[in-house]
């Protein structure tokens, strides 16, 4: 990669509990400007610490961290879009937007305006004036998305954004969203634990491993373009990919312990 | 009747009334009005049975009702005890809500002061009377002290509470945003912590409500709680159970009118479930 990248970590160490937890060991990897970058790993890889460290929301114990070429610090250049939609319960859905415009300094009229345009462009103007609970979740995470489109970030970090929706609707706004990140290129940083997700939508997939979390390998997916013009599980490729990263994880579970173990713990006359 | 009713209740009641399935509203007015009448001729039993000191007839009760409304007397108190309930529960939620906003925001403060506010908490309200005497003397002014003291502790705790609780993955989402310490209080944590607030003063009022009798009953006698106390020491209980009805119809009005405010501004935590 001769380009600078757009987000940098190098041998990134993060703990917790003073120390007697590693989330995070030596964790290194770029992000180009224009990628659409997964995290992928089991639970306990550090996926959504690493999400935070690169938001600067969480500081970190050793290593480098490079946001935009800076020591990153939250604000509207890197927004984050979180697994529950997470809108104010007290805001109407333009509302909510107009909060993300005032952070980011837009004046009050302004931001009005903005809010209702931008929801008009996404097909949700109808729900300006509606509350979060009024919403399906899968509304609900639409928002979130317009929410942190809104502020027209360099970045967007995305933790399991589609994990708590219907099946459905998941596969719905996995399309949406790719062919949004085909149009705009913007920069997305896609945090899942979901290897066929990962697959249908990343160019690079960084496979992380638990306990503490590391980098597994770096993958690059490679498929016919419009990937969404048929469904992208049916190219030979997407097989592939799948069965090496399935292989990947299924080498990692063999380091911990098995479930069979687990349940030898319990001596057999206690039953 | 004590002041020491002070429970905290974080989370607003359900709004939802349990409704059994077959009965429609109007079979539970008319069981509602079964239940007026069984209490009506409960008294007239009494009434005979044991006489009117122990039990007045529902008649004189209503007799003396009309005389007091009529001659103005109960008008009268009734002006004077809202006066002390509405300026001490008033001077209550003011203080208790800048006391616990401020104790709410700042782990420091509240980690110091923490056992100090549940001291007071603990102790019960009539506790203070006799110095709140000796300080603010027995008229309105001192009833107005009484009320403030008892109420100010449930409003304040329960303001705390709901801001140390505020959700944190909704601060988180602030942060993300690049939103600094003074907006994220004021604008996420403080309204997230509201249906809390709005509970601390629902039990405040109710407070304020007691605090106001019995300050009437022990100070200077005046208002309702005077003329409760004044119709006992008679022995007039037709009279005094008139003054107890419309203390009954005020703290009931109280009590609706804060539940209605709840329901207006909490709306959308009534409905919302969990925190998504």
């Amino acid at each position: 990669m001769t380009e600078k990248p757009i987000i940098s970590l190098r041998n990134v160490t993060k703990t917790f509990k003073n120390g007697a937890i590693t989330a995070l060991q030596n964790v290194s990897f770029d992000v180009r400007e224009g990628e659409f970058l997964s995290l992928v790993g089991p639970s306990g890889c550090g996926k959504t610490t690493l999400l935070r460290v690169i938001n600067g929301l969480i500081d970190i114990d050793a290593g480098d961290v490079l946001s935009l070429g800076r020591t990153p610090e939250p604000g509207p250049d890197l927004a984050m879009v979180f697994q529950s939609a997470r809108l104010l319960p007290w805001l109407t859905v333009s509302g909510n937007i107009e909060f993300v415009l005032e952070l980011r300094g837009m004046g009050r009229s302004e931001r009005k305006e903005r809010a209702i345009a931008l929801l008009g462009a996404v097909g949700l103007r109808d729900f300006a004036d509606a509350y979060a609970h009024e919403l399906s979740g899968g509304m609900q995470q639409r928002i979130g998305l317009a929410r942190a489109l809104a502020v027209e970030p360099k970045v967007l970090l995305m933790d399991e954004p589609f994990a708590a929706l219907d099946a459905m609707t998941r596969e719905v706004l996995r399309r949406e969203l790719y062919e949004m990140w085909s149009r705009r290129k913007m920069t997305i940083v896609f945090v899942t634990h979901d290897i066929d997700e990962a697959i249908l939508l990343s160019q690079t997939i960084v496979l992380l491993k638990p306990r503490p979390g590391r980098v597994d390998g770096i993958v690059s997916i490679d498929l016919p373009e419009p990937r969404f013009a048929v469904d992208p599980r049916t190219y030979p490729q997407f097989a592939q990919y799948r069965s090496h990263i399935w292989q990947r994880i299924q080498d990692m579970a063999r380091e911990g312990t098995k479930l069979e173990e687990l349940a030898g713990a319990f001596p057999k006359d206690d039953l | 009747m004590s002041l020491e009713q002070n429970e905290t209740v974080a989370a607003p009641a359900p709004i939802a009334r349990r409704r059994p399935v077959a009965l429609g509203p109007a079979a539970i007015l008319a069981l509602q009005a079964a239940v007026v009448i069984a209490i009506i001729v409960g008294m007239f039993a009494l009434n005979a049975a044991a006489g009117k000191l122990v039990m007045p007839k529902p008649t004189e009760v209503l007799d003396q009702s009309i005389k007091l409304w009529s001659d103005g007397t109960m008008l009268k108190a009734l002006g004077e005890s809202v006066t002390v309930i509405a300026l001490g529960f008033l001077f209550s939620a003011v203080s208790g809500i800048l006391l616990g906003v401020l104790l709410g925001g700042n782990r420091l403060l509240s980690r110091v002061f923490d056992p100090f506010v549940n001291a007071l908490n603990s102790t019960p309200g009539a506790a203070f009377i006799p110095l709140i005497i000796v300080w603010f003397g027995l008229y309105t002014e001192a009833k107005i002290v009484v009320v403030w003291n008892a109420a100010l502790f449930p409003i304040l705790i329960n303001t705390a509470a709901g801001i140390a609780n505020a959700n944190r993955d909704l601060v988180e989402m602030g942060r993300a945003f690049g939103a600094k310490r003074a907006m994220l209080f004021w604008r996420i944590m403080v309204p997230d912590a509201l249906p809390s607030i709005l509970s601390g003063l629902r039990i405040g009022a109710a407070i304020s409500t007691v605090g106001t009798v019995i300050a009437e009953l022990t100070m200077a006698q005046s208002g309702l709680g005077g003329l409760l106390a004044a119709a006992g020491n008679r022995f007039q209980m037709d009279r005094y159970f008139a003054v107890v009805i419309v203390l009954m119809a005020l703290g009931t009005a109280l009590t609706a009118l804060l539940r209605y405010a709840e329901r207006r501004l909490g709306r959308w935590r009534v409905v919302q479930g969990e925190g998504s």
